[in-house]
């Protein structure tokens, strides 16, 4: 059975905390941005705040954790990165990214119809005793190369060493959990294998509330969004008159 | 990028990208190798010089290209663009047999007969065993003066037509005198003697082809009137307008007497930018 | 005949007319200045970072790209030129070859040393050849333009080597000459190599179905985008180097190519800018109709932010497109100096127009539904790099003129005499 990692976030649920950001910061050896309020930070994982543009009693507001898609189809950074450092992992579904390769041109972040991809503008730098904090599991990445989420991949690993260790072929899937996903109190992120019928996240995937961002590109995302709400949904298409704020 | 490299995928994709790489790449490269062997083959054989004469020809101002049968006054007006190289002009024969200008007084300068003269102002001269002997024509020994220092060839060594027969060196400035005709150097001279050169050409003398190329008769007076106005011009103080002159007698050793003139544009024009 | 090879007037053509040496240093004297300006600025940039420029995670790419585009595309005159002359034998732009090849070598060498800044691990240039991934334009664009500086600068290489000085060795002299007779393959090689980065550089943009602005549809695996760049790249080139030999005979205060090679060169681009704004004016309309809507795009949301608003269409088709086409076409042979080279600088601005219509206003432009329009405004130190390569340019191309033959007939007389 081949596997094809992917998520389904219910908007109804994410209340905007922000620990998804945290976690995903903490387990990826995320430098704290030297500037505040400049769009030089790394933020695999971005919670956007959303409105529905209207006042008073009818305004609502959604947020909305926006992440690397994963995208299945013509993957618009891999085909365009000109020394192959981004690739789809047939095994896995998930769109690796070798920081080693990476040259920093920066054109898969151009390619990006999501905009979740981040480039290392600065040198990273921890205040004094906070390197100790730092997840021995998952490489630093150095100034001048581009990096996304991807789906915890040293949690993967690990859980393939520990199904490994105990002489088993296959993880246990309780054993690979991204870090967005284990942080959300809400469990708004359900993570799972998409090509798996019996997936909780596949049913989920497919129910009606379901949907992707800018489906029309084609880029087949795997990360699906749902909502119970008619103007959430609505946003899935390229809309310009929705009010932005940055969350 | 390679085949052995890590990760290299063997699609039609790459296959076709790579070729065309390479076969820019290749095309490239050839191109710059078979410039730099043909030019060490041609330094090896003796064309070097023909080359250099061509380029430093292609340089001189149409004033100074006057095909030798216009100074010979055998036609109004002509334009060399061959080299000066009448053995390959093909209408070398045509202008050759019409009347040339009446020969009149040499002017006092001492241009004998039986020698025959380059455009750089050497002339050559048939010995009896068959070698000839180079020296400067007298208009250059005005010119010069007595050298400070020359610098002459080996004996034995080749040297080609209108490269360098043997440098000179006067007030700090280098000419470089121009060869009359190509052959291999029997004996130097020196301008006590009044030649600088003992040639055995390369070609045969009987044959006119040889000589062809030469100044004699009618066309020198006509060369050495060019010459001398020229040399007006460019000898003149600066701030004067050339004025109308009779040509009168040169002084000898002009470098001397005139130190302040643009030696450097002199010297070029007369032994052609050697 | 050196009377010591030390001064500098042995260095320039017997008989040419250039200024005096303390002169011509006065004129590089501030061109010398933002040069150094500009590696400073580039300087900071390798060593801090790039965070030295204002360019941020939704603008990826910023001045130097637009820049980049520009110049690249500004340079074709170079291997157009050398295509008619020596592939067509168009020989009454010969006298312009020179100074074709030398603007060439320039806006590349300059475009390869900004984007040497440009990426963040500047090292790693190698793993493009090492791992190349076919797929993608840039791949394509390095492959292209490293071979093309390569055959620029061997085309460059005989211009040297014809320095008064230099040729009086003969072994340069002779290699001169040899190299000389193989141009035509140079500019072949040449030709091949330009036809296929001025694409991919319009390719780049083309692809990007992320980026509805800049997304197209083609012919196989090339965008529209791929051919319209080479159309404006060889529309533009000429207009280029018209205005390039326009202001060197300004510098040096004397005709430098006779008449009929700037209306040559004006009819040239004229056409082609034709053939180019037709063709651009199809692709927009196709690609408002028919692509942005098919992926979720409508077109009025291209033009409703200022400044980009629907005006910037009409002055880059109409104004720079085809009031300069007709002005280039149909009036280059009565026209004046004057009128035939502010059509030239109309589509060279066309053209800068179009590049930075493709490079920052597609990234400015949102793509999710909660995106903002976003502002950019390039730091010093990118103003100040590239400044600086513009100083190069005007230095590199001083020199060549004081003392290379540069233009054949420049010595007035009006001969000429080739040496093969």
């Amino acid at each position: 059975m081949s596997t094809r990692y992917g998520m389904v976030i219910d908007l109804d649920r994410c209340t905007g905390c922000g620990a998804c950001m945290v976690a995903c910061a903490a387990e990826n050896n995320v430098p704290p941005l030297p500037q505040a309020g400049s769009r030089t930070g790394l933020t695999p994982m971005l919670v956007r705040a959303v409105s529905n543009g209207m006042e008073g009693q009818a305004r609502r507001e959604v947020f909305i954790p926006i992440l690397c898609m994963h995208c299945e189809h013509e993957t618009p950074c891999v085909s365009v990165c000109p020394q192959q450092a981004v690739e789809l992992d047939q095994g896995t579904g998930i769109v690796m990214q070798m920081p080693q390769r990476c040259l920093g041109c920066r054109y898969c972040m151009t390619a990006c119809p999501y905009h979740a991809r981040y480039f290392n503008w600065w040198d990273p730098a921890w205040p004094q005793g906070m390197e100790k904090s730092l997840n021995p599991g998952v490489a630093v990445r150095m100034r001048g190369v581009v990096e996304k989420c991807n789906l915890c991949h040293a949690r993967l690993h690990s859980a393939k060493e520990r199904a490994a260790a105990s002489g088993k072929r296959e993880i246990d899937p309780a054993d690979y959990i991204p870090a967005c996903v284990e942080a959300c109190p809400t469990a708004a992120i359900q993570f799972g294998n998409l090509a798996d019928k019996d997936d909780l996240v596949f049913r989920e995937a497919h129910s009606a509330d379901a949907f992707r961002f800018l489906e029309r590109i084609g880029t087949e995302p795997k990360v699906y969004y749902k909502s119970r709400e008619a103007w959430v949904r609505a946003l899935k298409e390229s809309v310009s008159e929705v009010e932005v704020k940055r969350g | 990028m390679f085949p052995w490299t890590d990760g290299f995928r063997w699609t039609l994709n790459h296959i076709i990208f790579l070729s065309l790489f390479f076969a820019v790449l290749l095309t490239t490269v050839t191109t710059v190798f078979s410039a730099l062997w043909r030019a060490v083959h041609v330094l090896q054989t003796h064309s070097a010089a023909e080359i250099c004469w061509k380029a430093a020809f292609a340089e001189l101002p149409d004033s100074e290209r006057s095909c030798r049968h216009e100074l010979a006054g055998r036609v109004i007006s002509r334009k060399c663009d061959n080299a000066f190289d009448c053995r390959r002009c093909s209408q070398y024969s045509q202008f050759a047999v019409l009347p040339a200008a009446e020969t009149g007084a040499d002017m006092g300068f001492h241009y004998p007969k039986n020698r025959f003269y380059h455009r750089g102002h050497t002339w050559v001269e048939l010995q009896e065993d068959g070698t000839l002997t180079v020296g400067l024509d007298e208009l250059a020994e005005h010119l010069i003066g007595s050298p400070d220092s020359f610098e002459m060839p080996e004996v034995g060594s080749e040297i080609e037509l209108n490269g360098t027969a043997w440098r000179m060196k006067k007030n700090g400035k280098e000419i470089q005198i121009r060869a009359p005709i190509e052959g291999k150097v029997v004996a130097t001279g020196s301008p006590e003697e009044g030649w600088y050169l003992k040639i055995r050409p390369r070609l045969d003398l009987g044959d006119p082809m040889t000589l062809r190329h030469l100044l004699r008769g009618a066309e020198i007076r006509g060369w050495l009137n060019r010459e001398l106005e020229r040399l007006q011009l460019q000898l003149r103080t600066p701030n004067t307008a050339p004025s109308l002159a009779d040509g009168g007698v040169l002084l000898d050793g002009l470098m001397d007497a005139l130190p302040e003139a643009d030696w450097e544009t002199v010297l070029a024009s007369t032994f052609l930018e050697g | 005949m050196a009377s010591t090879v030390f001064t500098d007037r042995q260095w320039i053509e017997r008989g040419a007319e250039r200024a005096s040496l303390s002169q011509f240093l006065l004129w590089l004297a501030p061109w010398v200045v933002v040069l150094a300006m500009g590696i400073y600025a580039g300087g900071l940039c390798l060593y801090y970072g790039l965070n030295q420029t204002n360019m941020d995670n939704r603008f990826a790419f910023g001045l130097w790209i637009f820049l980049d585009l520009s110049i690249i595309a500004l340079g074709a005159g170079a291997f157009f030129t050398g295509f008619l002359v020596y592939l067509l034998k168009r020989e009454e732009l010969r006298p312009i070859l020179n100074t074709a090849v030398v603007v060439g070598f320039i806006c590349y060498s300059g475009a390869v040393a900004i984007l040497m800044i440009d990426v963040g691990q500047p090292l790693r240039a190698w793993f493009t050849f090492w791992y190349p991934n076919t797929h993608s334009m840039l791949t394509e664009i390095t492959f292209c333009i490293t071979c093309y500086l390569l055959v620029l600068s061997i085309e460059y290489i005989p211009i040297l080597l014809r320095n008064r000085q230099l040729r009086k060795l003969p072994s340069f002299l002779v290699f001169e000459h040899q190299l000389h007779k193989l141009m035509p393959v140079l500019a072949g090689v040449g030709a091949f190599l330009s036809f296929f980065h001025q694409g991919s550089l319009g390719g780049l943009y083309g692809v990007l179905r992320g980026r509805p602005f800049a997304f197209r549809q083609g012919i196989f695996i090339w965008p529209s985008t791929f051919f319209l760049f080479i159309l404006s790249a060889i529309a533009s080139g000429p207009s280029f180097l018209m205005l390039v030999t326009a202001a060197a005979e300004k510098v040096a205060s004397k005709r430098l190519v006779p008449r009929d090679v700037f209306q040559r060169l004006a009819f040239i681009s004229g056409i082609l800018l034709n053939i180019y704004v037709t063709a651009k004016a199809i692709d927009t309309l196709i690609w408002l109709n028919i692509t942005s809507p098919s992926l979720g795009f409508a077109p009025r949301q291209f033009y409703m932010h200022r400044p980009f608003g629907t005006s910037l269409v009409f002055v880059e088709i109409v104004l720079f497109g085809l009031l300069p086409a007709f002005l280039l076409t149909y009036h280059s042979t009565a026209a004046g100096r004057g009128r035939l080279l502010s059509a030239a600088g109309l589509a060279c601005a066309g053209i800068v127009l179009n590049r930075f219509r493709l490079t920052v206003q597609t990234l400015a432009l949102p793509t999710l539904a909660f995106d903002p329009f976003l502002q950019y405004t390039p730091s010093w130190q990118e103003v100040a790099s590239f400044a600086g390569v513009v100083a190069y340019g005007v230095i590199v191309y001083s020199l060549s003129y004081r003392y290379l033959p540069l233009f054949v007939n420049a010595k007035g007389d009006g001969s000429h005499v080739s040496v093969d």
